[in-house]
């Protein structure tokens, strides 16, 4: 059975549907990446399954059914979602951005230990512990807001356009240690990214999105090597 | 110096409740981006309920509870019903359901309870006698029992929002409502919390603040009330609680001592007075004292 | 369901339609002045709040900032010449010039704060100043006769010889005067909306950092709007105060009186032209229809009920429904675009050239889209699915 089992999803905002009909699967400790152009429909994608927006199709994970629209569910299924832009809570300090990640859990301890995990992870944020995290650099709020993501220990992370904006040092970074979790923890992904080298090193499989529908799909390897691909995204 | 002490005790007093009121307010904007102008009528309503309920032998201190009680369920329910299904379309549209709801909760109290004046029974010993002399000034229990019981409002509070789990939600649902709901936070149910929280101290602030002065438990009494703890709020920084509170005791003290020491304003003057404040801090200052800059991203 | 009716913006027919409707209105008006003094006095002093209204229509509805102190405007207006004419007789008609600059000064002053921040605290403060003013004319008995009143002298307040009115017939002087009043602002301001202005302030209502963004000078345009709009009000309150002969604040310009304005601003439509006039109306005869059921809080409680009723289900108001029924049996639709280059080089705020579509009121965003604004008489430029002017520019260069 795998992970997450996304059928024919539709979704939209207000009138304008923008997704028309996506399917796609995600297996347990997979890395998959969603590619596309602008206005492809991959942020709605991720949005529509972790429930922030309306939908029709299904979502399941782990074999179970998320109602439509209600983000606590999809949570407590295991899922977490990194919303573009990091959804930092700038008014918050470092240490309570990590705290909030952890509101659903029980386990006091357990949630200390992973603190303390993510601060050797990110060094940068152990030196700001207390510090507003709206005034973090750009690089460091993503650090942020993937470990406050990951402090709910989910099985499936959903990441939207995490080198958005950000130096390509600093993106590297941010790759090298989603591949870590990965390896490490076996926790399964669902990335979108624009920026397709990067993200197909790091994936196994790649969907291939262009206005509101899966046009391709196939393992990353393969994609690697297609003309089409190269081509359109890799420019050469 | 017993005349300034005299005065004093009257500012921290109106100062207090300013205080509560601001805090009140300063809550519900921190999660819902909207200054509840429904805020006094809430605690106008709740307070003649505690009126009522006196003048049925119901001791004031009961009244009291029964008050922030039904205060916590309007403001909850105001929340639920009114003002989340429009605060999609606009903030003018849920500017204007808010006032629609000032209206009705102020004809409401007139048809209920009548248009006259009342006077509320204190919760504190309120004789002309109940006081403690203070180097020749009169320090009467009803100020110090009002300073307290704020206080303790205030106190709670502080202690809600930064020690406990469900004030830590609270805080991230003010500061970021989508990334509280990808978190897991109920946030519906943590914003009707939220208004109910703040109507409740409301309406502690209405039965507290009516006492002070016989005879002023009438169809206008919030409308300075609001005025006041708007200019509070947003003196202090309509996003920092410990700014309002610090700013509704400023502006209390401030009133009156210029009343006292500068005749010329009489008592019907020092709503212009918070107006010429309000503009004041809004032009030199706009984030208030202790508030933090927005930016907003197009 | 028959297919409407479509008219040309600007061709003959339109023209004709404008024509009868605007002769449709004279009409109504030289009908209404043969009722009695009773019903005129009524009715003028429902078109003064039709033109107060319209005049917080233009800082409310199309500028995006509500006010809930333009009772003090009209307040200013109305003390000011009762003062001038009482005190140190003045012709009435004149006063109307300095209660208009004074009234435009207070707006100017009062949307200062409003530059950095926005909404709330333009309420605020507007709220403040509701409050306060009572206050104030009681605090200076002297000037303002306090909380006893002022009082005008009858005999000043008669029409002039030149209108050919006698005393007898003088509510017919007093109706035409409010009506006269209410055409020229909702002529000023229909045409003010169309114009490069109203651009900006319907920009600023709509996204104030964008607008800023793009050229908008947030702070100059809500100042003059917010004076223009105090100067309206103040002018419906001089014209109040001509009529009445006798103020008092406490009894009539009180924070009720401006949640009286906004209600009827919600009930006519707001952002449209007509839609003061038809909330006008409806706030001075609900409240006089339901008199009998409980002395003064009914119509409180009801006007309350209404605000909330229609923001939800009619946020549009009824100008804004009339406009959507009407618009299945008649459209009026701007020109095709001609050759490039025929409507001008500039880029954005090109307004003359068609009405701004997509340009529902921020409370009316539940309507279609494509809902458009009301001209003078009533009649309806829609513009469903139209492109907006800028990007008209752009498609109409670009086929060269």
């Amino acid at each position: 059975m795998n992970l997450l089992e996304v059928t024919d999803l539709k979704a939209g905002y207000g009138q304008a549907e923008v997704l028309h009909g996506i399917s796609l699967h995600v297996e347990q400790g997979e890395v998959v990446v969603i590619l596309g152009a602008n206005g492809a429909g991959k942020t709605t994608t991720l949005r529509a399954i972790a429930g922030l927006i309306g939908r029709r199709g299904t979502v399941s994970i782990g074999g179970t059914l998320l109602r439509p629209g209600v983000p606590a569910e999809a949570v407590a299924a295991g899922l977490s979602l990194v919303p573009q832009g990091r959804g930092t809570f700038t008014k918050l300090t470092v240490q309570e951005n990590l705290l909030v990640g952890a509101t659903k859990r029980r386990d006091k301890a357990a949630v200390a230990q992973d603190i303390d995990r993510w601060y050797e992870v990110f060094p940068a944020l152990s030196a700001r512990t207390k510090q507003a995290a709206g005034t973090l650099s750009g690089g460091e709020q993503q650090m942020l807001a993937v470990a406050r993501s990951l402090m709910s220990r989910p099985s499936l992370l959903l990441c939207d356009e995490p080198s958005l904006g950000l130096a390509p040092l600093v993106v590297r970074s941010v790759f090298d240690v989603l591949r870590e979790i990965n390896a490490e923890d076996g926790t399964a992904m669902l990335i979108v990214e624009q920026n397709a080298e990067l993200a197909l090193d790091l994936a196994s499989r790649v969907y291939l999105l262009e206005v509101g529908e899966v046009v391709t799909s196939g393992s990353a390897q393969d994609l690697r090597h297609s003309d089409t691909v190269r081509r359109s995204y890799l420019g050469y | 110096m017993q005349f300034f002490l005299d005065r004093l005790f009257d500012g921290i007093s109106n100062g207090a409740i300013y205080a509560a009121l601001a805090l009140a307010l300063v809550m519900v904007y921190r999660a819902t981006a909207t200054i509840n102008f429904a805020q006094g009528e809430m605690a106008l309503f709740t307070t003649y309920l505690a009126w009522g309920l006196t003048t049925r032998h119901v001791p004031v201190f009961v009244a009291l509870l029964i008050a922030a009680a039904a205060g916590f369920v309007l403001g909850a329910v105001s929340e639920r019903t009114l003002v989340r299904p429009i605060e999609k379309r606009s903030l003018l549209a849920t500017l204007i359901v808010l006032l629609g709801l000032f209206s009705v909760l102020n004809a409401s109290d007139g048809l209920i309870w009548g248009k006259g004046n009342q006077s509320m029974p204190s919760l504190f010993p309120n004789t002309l006698q109940s006081y403690v002399s203070v180097f020749g000034a009169r320090l009467y229990w009803a100020n110090v029992g009002v300073w307290l019981l704020v206080a303790a409002v205030v106190a709670m509070m502080f202690g809600l929002f930064n020690g406990t789990r469900l004030g830590l939600q609270m805080r991230a649902t003010a500061n970021n409502r989508e990334s509280a709901a990808l978190a897991g936070i109920p946030v519906g149910r943590i914003l009707m919390l939220g208004w109910g929280i703040s109507a409740a101290i409301g309406a502690v602030a209405g039965v507290l603040f009516t006492p002070l002065t016989p005879d002023s438990l009438g169809l206008g009494e919030m409308f300075p009330l609001l005025i006041y703890a708007s200019a509070a709020a947003l003196l202090g920084g309509l996003d920092s609680p410990g700014g309002a509170v610090i700013a509704g005791l400023l502006l209390g003290v401030a009133e009156v001592m210029l009343s006292a020491y500068v005749p010329a304003i009489g008592g019907q003057l020092q709503e212009a007075i918070a107006f010429v404040a309000i503009v004041a801090v809004l032009l030199l200052r706009p984030q208030g004292l202790f508030g933090t800059k927005e930016v907003e991203r197009v | 369901m028959t297919t409407p009716l479509v008219v040309r913006e600007r061709s003959a027919a339109h023209r004709g339609l404008q024509v009868a409707g605007l002769v449709l209105l004279a009409g109504l008006a030289v009908w209404a002045s043969t009722f009695n003094s009773f019903r005129l006095g009524q009715l003028t002093v429902a078109l003064l709040y039709a033109t107060a209204i319209a005049g917080l229509n233009l800082a409310t509805g199309y500028t995006g900032q509500l006010s809930i102190g333009h009772s003090a405007f009209f307040g200013l207006g109305a003390y000011t010449t009762g003062i001038l004419v009482a005190s140190h007789n003045w012709n009435p008609l004149v006063t109307l010039i300095p209660a208009a600059v004074l009234c435009f000064a207070v707006g100017v002053l009062v949307a200062l704060p409003s530059l950095r921040i926005r909404g709330i605290n333009l309420a605020l403060v507007t709220l403040a100043l509701g409050v306060a003013f009572p206050e104030l004319v009681d605090r200076f008995p002297g000037v303002t006769g306090g909380q006893i009143g002022l009082n005008i002298n009858v005999y000043q307040l008669l029409p002039p010889p030149w209108t050919g009115i006698s005393i007898a017939n003088r509510f017919q002087y007093y109706y035409w005067l409010s009506a006269g009043l209410l055409a020229i602002v909702l002529v000023l301001s229909a045409t003010l909306v169309r114009s490069r202005a109203g651009l900006a302030m319907k920009a600023t209502r709509d996204r104030e950092t964008a607008a800023a963004a793009m050229g908008v000078n947030l702070a100059w345009t809500k100042m003059m709007v917010f004076g223009l709009s105090g100067a309206i009000t103040g002018v419906a309150g001089s014209i109040f105060a001509i009529y009445l002969g006798s103020l008092s604040a406490d009894a009539s310009f009180t924070l009720t009186l401006s949640i009286v304005f906004i209600t009827g601003l919600v009930i006519g439509g707001v952002a449209t032209t007509l839609g003061p006039v038809i909330g006008g109306l409806a706030v001075f005869f609900v409240p006089y229809w339901t008199e009998n059921i409980r002395q003064g809080e009914a119509s409180q409680l009801i006007f309350g009920v209404i605000l909330i009723v229609l923001m939800f289900a009619m946020p549009e108001g009824l100008m804004g429904l009339i406009s959507r029924l009407s618009r299945r049996v008649l459209r009026i639709e701007p020109q095709p675009p001609g050759p490039p280059g025929r409507q001008g080089g500039a880029a954005v705020p090109a307004a003359a050239s068609g009405e701004p579509p997509a340009d529902a009121a921020r409370p009316a965003d539940a309507a279609r889209p494509a809902d458009g604004e009301q001209s003078t008489d009533g009649e309806q430029s829609t513009a469903d699915g139209a492109p907006s002017p800028v990007i008209n520019h752009h498609e109409e260069r670009n086929t060269a």
